[in-house]
């Protein structure tokens, strides 16, 4: 294998051996703890322009199958692991890892120390960062300083539908989903119970309503959600929407949800993202799936009618608000799983009797 | 929330036993602890002295007392406890808390138990509601049937509809009396075994999922049905060996994320089903070809996996189990490991842990190796690395069998893909060796059920012993220490000295850094002193400015090498502790108390070779080693380290290694007993079978032989002739110039005592003297002590002391010392001196109230005996008796008899003011089912029939009918003791021994071979007979004597329960 570095904004170069697309990768690195769901987060649409680090130190490990793709793409840049394995298990009777990322033309950097990596991101905060062949290390390090964020664009333009799609499943109850940058685990959960029309995150207010569906589920998806962009669209659409019908956001979408009744957001030193993460709900705490960088400022909920309801136990940041009188809710974490676990699956059977009932 | 309450007891597992080992001290420890942080009032029970839980300041009342229902109703009654803890004493502590919860005697006492209740266990334990339970919430389980008799059992079979099938019996530890039928023979005589072991008397017949893969999940739920997973692992070994059999892995590595979520969402709605309250571990089958799976099996208490999970993540499950039993809920317990998060997360760990099992099959050489649905396996490595290599090759070069990695096996083709098929513990090394001889990973993973995944590896290790071989360049040094090859496996492949390969890597600067085991994968900044090397970009590890000792602990629990010693590494840690230096452990047995990483300052789990000692030494920047503590491990590292260390600030504390030296080499030790004037048997040293010869019949035999540094008497023999040392030199050793064999005079019918002692270098305290039932010859480490002696004559003691502290202070011992003493004709000869710790400083040390380990730690660091007002012998006024625990249930094929080679993997303290009390709990707390009435078979050699009689008259007066064989029974009858006469076996006529023991007419058997090894035939059958169907069994006339004295105290009834605080007169 080819010998290459990781480098970052700060000067640091570790080297290590390329896999995957031979291309250079520039991006925010930023690290998951999951131990297992490598491919559903290299397509999850939350890490566009986002280099991952893997905490678990062996990747690849059971290959790649199509089944565990969240979306058509790979959206990460690129991925950084400690071990990229070779020969995975035959269990799944899929690819390598190495040979999914050369399909997607993504690369990936393997021998590197990142739990040493990790404790710098832990400590420094999110940094920007490139994967490079065996270049000039100092010229590589220069790009990464004067690359722009990633956040700076509107991710979210890159991987919304472009066009109002419709799927019937003679489920009776028709739901939109506001694609922010989906997974596909929530299309699934959703298509589970509802006749489900996806909408691009661009769709004008009006044009939901008339589309005849009973509530909104405003998804996951990359960047910030104060881009301004964003602000002229995305959030624009639910403020419109929020007295009108049933609101439910995962992720980004619970932090536009509170942007669009008046709440702040902002950005974390180096968010959540792995499958542990326990919050506290309703007097229970739940194990949850997550991937986020930005948050909801609890301080900022005052007069906007939403209120916190759910607590990350470990850090106390706002896992989920609710609104006082409205029918609407939000979960920053992933019910849909994929990767992680579904103890809150229920939020969707909760979505469902939200809307058929018209009050939480 | 926290539940009131006045006082809770702690129930322990008692003696390490197959199956349950020192995982249940850890557990216990943790709980007791844990509830104490809380300010509860505490209460344990354990009849095992050599466990940190038996300290007296781990609870507020301790008692050593037999594991009985009865007892443990008494203590509940004087202590006025009102709350049982029944999930941390394993499935004896389990059944304990079944019996008395079903008999309505906790309820009569005023008593619940706390966490898991009664009908939760249960539902657990007993195969039917299980089955009623799982079918009730959906989750798939093998087809089976639960049965009482043979005859169900082929019933069951039909319904099935194919073999093979496996048999489980009901309410045993680990799968004692299961097994896998093929045919209806199997089936008969597997059943048979299990129907007898099983507490209900009912074992179940199961659909076999044979060579699907295993995969397992510790749960944890509190009483808000929070519920998390903190951690599952792979067994590399496919179903059909047991787990506890098995290389595990952790996490599991094989499965994806949406499989993953399958099997933990099954494992929590379980655990909710059970409605455990606490920790569990569910066991699943897992069938590749088509992602199905089946339950098989749920522990409703913390394991030995949940130790293992432990140790593997971080998360201390015992000590969060017992806050969960008292009422409080995972999001109230705070994670002390990164102190700002909670105990309700999952934990994620950024490494590869794995686990080995480690085999007594070194000490029993005529035990089928086999691995199976049984354990035989005494003990485990635990290992950590950043790749699956790195782990292996540490966790192999960690069991201590003498390999220092995937080490070469010669065998062939045939013997390879026997080995592949039908496992035995060498199987590892044996698919290392198929791929050196090009076997493909697919051919390998076929024939073993591995997954190609794990062969893969293994053949990344074979692939870089070539590249090692053929040049090292520092990028291929820098590839295999990442992969976890030693420093000495290196030399061997590229011809260099382990030391030299040390230099060439340091010189090039590759050492290893050390991370740290965090629960989070560093996504929070931990506090946790718990480390694993790996070579990488930094270490975690900043010293200390304070000053440091480096305690080497004592690796796997095997024969001879038991928790004793992982007690003495905890109280050195204490004692350092408390004169303010930092104390760092060394070691990588994951079910022990020293690898908590509460316990000491810095927790290095690392294998124990000189390598990754020097490497923690360094870490560390370390003042000083303590190589007592760790048994044979540390003791035999003591004087490469001291070589290695020179010229560092590092220095070995205690005795000198030069000390230790002398006392392990047989001329320099000698040398030094002529001139203390101390007497020997007569001895020498054979570099050849012609020395050995001669030198046996200059001293003549019978004479004791054995291979120099042995531990546990590995490979001691009693020979009686030419003939039978050249067998012995064939068979059992290689005799070389290097490994010489020891030949020792055996003396015949001598009282054998063992000394500890503690020495300043100027005075010397005698800890205790102990005097073995049995006659020398038998293995200390097997022998029943009692404590202080029984027999002996107070100038025989006053003469033992003058020796003990003669030897002491010629040997400059610094810390412990043991002796090991023969009595014969009123003369003292000296067998061995061991300068350290030995395993009875935990018995002593509960006997007397005086801790010898933690006192020797402070001597080693220049405290004084006058400093703790100790000196000379003092002997106490009660009786403390240490019976051992034999493995010869799990182990078909190994004779029950007591010799020179331990046997025993565990024991016990029976300890009262009355001798024969003191014997009576000795006896029945090591398990032996005491008759009070019935029948009892004598059969002795020629040499103890005399002897026997006082015991066999005392029997026949308590209403015993004795049956003996006509030599026994012709002498007892002319001694006027009624006997009915049975044949021999080979008599071939009835009544006989095996019949009379199978119609259940025999309930003790006193039985001493005769000492010619040729001659033990019959009695091997009737030994095994006793062995299966559980008749307490005697091999010796001191021990029937012994038996005899506590019957008479169980036909009294009515023992009393005492607290060690009271013994030692401190209530």
């Amino acid at each position: 294998m080819a010998c290459g570095y990781l480098v970052l904004e700060d000067g640091t170069a570790y080297k290590g051996e390329l896999f995957g697309s031979e291309a250079d990768a520039f991006g925010e690195v930023v690290f998951s703890t999951g131990m297992d769901g490598y491919q559903e987060s290299l397509t999850d649409p939350s890490f566009r322009g986002q280099i991952l680090v893997t905490t678990y130190p062996l990747v690849g490990d059971y290959g790649t199958v199509d089944e565990f793709d969240q979306s058509s793409a790979v959206h990460t840049r690129g991925l950084v692991v400690r071990e990229y394995c070779r020969h995975p298990s035959a269990m799944y009777k899929g690819g390598t890892l190495d040979s999914y990322m050369k399909r997607h033309g993504i690369p990936g950097i393997s021998g590197i120390d990142t739990r040493d990596l990790v404790i710098k991101l832990r400590t420094e905060g999110t940094v920007r960062g490139a994967i490079v062949g065996d270049v000039d290390v100092e010229e590589a390090i220069r790009k990464v300083r004067s690359m722009p964020l990633p956040s700076e664009s509107n991710l979210v333009a890159e991987v919304s539908c472009k066009e109002i799609l419709r799927y019937d499943g003679g489920k009776g109850l028709k739901v939109g989903v506001l694609d922010c940058g989906t997974k596909s685990g929530i299309l699934r959960d959703m298509r589970a119970r509802f006749d489900v029309v996806q909408f691009p995150y661009d769709t004008p207010a009006d044009v939901i309503k008339e589309s005849g569906v009973r509530g909104i589920l405003v998804t996951n998806g990359p960047g910030d959600p104060s881009h301004p962009a964003i602000a002229k669209t995305v959030v624009k659409t639910i403020s419109d929407l929020s007295s009108q019908m049933p609101l439910y956001g995962i992720c980004y979408g619970s932090q536009v949800i509170a942007r669009a009744l008046g709440a702040s957001t902002y950005k974390m030193k180096f968010g959540h993202r792995g499958c542990n993460q326990p919050v506290k709900f309703e007097g229970r705490v739940y194990i949850t799936s997550q991937n986020h960088g930005y948050a909801v400022d609890e301080a900022s909920l005052d007069g906007t009618g939403l209120v916190a309801d759910q607590i990350n136990v470990n850090d106390g940041t706002v896992e989920g608000v609710r609104h006082r009188d409205l029918p609407i809710f939000t979960s920053q974490y992933h019910p849909e799983a994929s990767p992680g676990p579904t103890d809150t699956a229920f939020l969707f059977d909760r979505f469902a009797k939200m809307i058929k009932e018209g009050k939480l | 929330m926290r539940k009131d309450y006045k006082k809770l007891l702690v129930i322990g597992s008692g003696p390490i036993v197959i199956g349950q080992a020192a995982e249940f001290d850890f557990s216990g420890t943790q709980a007791c602890r844990s509830l104490r942080e809380e300010g509860y009032k505490t209460v344990l029970v354990n009849s095992n002295p050599a466990t940190i839980q038996t300290d007296t300041d781990t609870a507020d009342s301790v008692y050593i007392e037999p594991l009985l229902a009865e007892n443990v109703a008494r203590i509940i009654e004087k202590e006025g406890v009102d709350g049982v803890i029944s999930g941390m004493g394993g499935q004896t502590a389990l059944n304990i808390c079944s019996e008395l919860a079903d008999s309505g005697e906790l309820e009569r006492l005023g008593a619940v138990l706390v966490g898991t209740q009664p009908d939760a266990i249960a539902m657990s334990e007993d195969r039917e509601l299980f089955k009623e339970t799982m079918e009730r919430i959906g989750e798939p389980i093998p087809v089976s049937r639960s049965v009482n008799t043979i005859e169900e059992a082929k019933e069951a079979v039909k319904v099935i509809g194919k073999y093979p099938v496996l048999i489980r019996p009901a309410y045993t530890l680990g799968g004692t009396g299961g097994g896998i039928a093929h045919d209806e023979a199997e089936l008969e005589e597997i059943c048979a075994r299990g129907l007898a072991y099983s507490r209900i008397h009912q074992v179940l017949i199961e659909e076999s999922v044979l060579g699907w893969k295993e995969y397992e999940y510790e749960v944890m739920r509190d009483s808000d049905d929070n519920c998390i997973i903190i951690c599952n692992m792979e067994n590399l070994d496919a179903m059909g060996i047991h787990t506890g059999e098995s290389i595990v892995c952790a996490p599991c590595l094989t499965l994806s994320d949406k499989d993953h979520q399958r099997l933990r969402s099954a494992a929590i709605k379980v655990i909710r089903a059970l409605n455990i309250d606490g920790g569990c571990n569910v066991q699943f089958a897992y069938n590749p070809a088509n992602g199905d799976y089946r339950l098989i099996e749920v522990n409703p208490r913390v394991s030995r996996s949940s130790a293992l999970a432990s140790k593997a993540t971080g998360y201390p499950i015992a000590r969060v189990a017992t806050k969960i039993a008292v009422g409080y809920t995972l999001d109230e317990i705070p994670n002390r490991i990164t102190g700002t998060t909670y105990a309700a997360f999952e934990p994620a760990v950024d490494y590869v842990v794995i686990k080995i099992p480690r085999w007594p099959f070194d000490k029993f050489r005529t035990v089928d190796r086999h691995l199976g649905t049984q354990m035989k396996s005494t003990g485990e490595v635990m290992s950590i690395g950043r790749t699956f290599e790195e782990a292996l090759l540490k966790g192999l070069r960690s069991l201590e069998i003498g390999v220092k990695g995937l080490d070469r096996v010669d065998v062939d083709d045939a013997a390879i893909r026997e080995e592949l098929v039908n496992a035995t513990d060498k199987r590892i090394f044996v698919m290392g060796e198929a791929l050196r001889k090009g076997w493909t990973v697919d051919q390998v993973a076929d024939l073993a059920k591995w997954d190609a995944f794990f062969v893969q590896k293994l053949k990344n290790i074979v692939d870089m012993e070539e590249k090692i071989k053929s040049g090292l360049s520092k990028e291929v040094l820098l590839k295999a220490k990442s992969m976890g090859f030693s420093d000495d496996a290196i030399g061997e492949l590229c011809g260099m000295q382990p030391l030299e390969v040390r230099a060439r890597r340091k010189a090039d600067g590759l050492v290893p850094v050390y991370k740290m085991v965090d629960t989070c994968s560093a996504e929070f900044a931990a506090q946790t002193p718990y480390f694993y090397s790996t070579y990488g970009r930094s270490t975690e590890v900043v010293p200390s400015s304070n000053r440091k000792v480096v305690i080497i602990g004592g690796g796997p629990i095997r024969i001879g090498q038991g928790i004793e010693f992982d007690y003495c590494c905890v109280h050195g840690v204490m004692a350092l502790q408390e004169e303010g230096v930092d104390a760092i452990i060394v070691n990588n047995n994951p079910e022990t108390v020293s690898t908590d990483y509460d316990i000491s300052d810095r927790l290095y789990f690392e294998p124990l070779t000189l390598e990754d000692v020097l490497n923690a030494i360094e870490s560390e920047d370390a003042d000083g080693v303590i190589v007592q503590y760790g048994g044979q491990t540390s003791v035999n590292l003591a004087v490469d380290l001291e070589k290695a260390l020179a010229g560092t600030k590092a220095r070995i504390l205690g005795t000198s290694p030069d000390s230790m030296d002398v006392a392990e080499d047989r001329r320099r030790f000698s040398k030094l007993m002529d001139e203390l004037q101390i007497k020997q048997p007569q001895s020498g040293t054979g570099y050849s079978f012609e020395e050995a010869r001669s030198i046996a019949e200059n001293i003549g035999y019978p004479v004791l032989v054995r291979p120099s540094y042995v531990l546990g008497g590995r490979a001691m023999e009693i020979v009686y002739s030419t003939a039978e040392l050249k067998t012995y030199v064939e068979t059992a050793v290689k005799v070389s110039r290097n490994h010489p064999i020891l030949v020792d005079k055996y003396l015949t019918e001598a009282i054998e005592i063992d000394v500890d002692a503690l020495c300043d270098g100027t005075d010397v305290y005698v800890g205790g003297i102990m005097e073995h039932v049995e006659y020398a010859g038998c293995h200390s480490g097997d022998a029943t002590m009692v404590l202080p002696p029984f027999t002996l004559s107070k100038a025989i003691v006053d003469e033992i002391v003058d020796i003990t502290r003669r030897v002491a202070l010629a040997l400059r011992i610094h810390g412990l010392m043991n002796l090991q003493l023969a009595v014969k004709n009123g003369q003292v000869y000296m067998i061995e001196a061991n300068p350290r710790a030995s395993r009875t400083v935990p018995f002593i040390s509960k006997a007397t109230g005086i801790p010898l380990a933690k006192i020797a730690t402070k001597l080693m660091l220049g405290k004084t005996l006058k400093d703790f007002g100790l000196s000379g012998y003092r002997a106490i006024d009660h009786y403390a008796i240490k019976a051992s625990v034999f493995p010869f249930l799990k182990l078909p094929g190994v004779d029950s008899i007591l010799t020179p080679e331990m046997k025993s993997t565990g024991e016990v303290m029976g300890i009262d003011e009355d001798f024969s009390k003191a014997c009576y709990k000795a006896l029945i707390a090591a398990g032996n089912n005491l008759p009070t009435e019935g029948g009892v078979y004598v059969t002795v050699n020629d040499q103890d029939k005399e002897k026997i009689l006082a015991p066999v008259k005392a029997l026949k007066e308590m209403g015993f009918t004795i049956y003996a064989t006509k030599g026994t029974s012709t002498y007892l009858r002319g001694c006027g003791v009624e006997t009915t006469t049975v044949f021999k076996l080979d008599e071939g006529q009835k009544p006989n021994a095996i019949g009379l023991m199978r119609d259940g007419k025999i309930n003790l058997v006193i039985n001493t071979p005769s000492q010619r090894s040729g001659a033990i035939r019959d009695g091997y059958t009737i030994r095994r007979l006793a062995v299966e169907l559980e008749i307490p069994f005697m091999t010796t006339v001191q021990g029937a004597d012994i038996a005899v004295r506590a019957i008479k105290v169980a036909r009294s009834g009515g023992l009393g329960v005492r607290s060690m605080k009271e013994f030692h007169g401190l209530v």
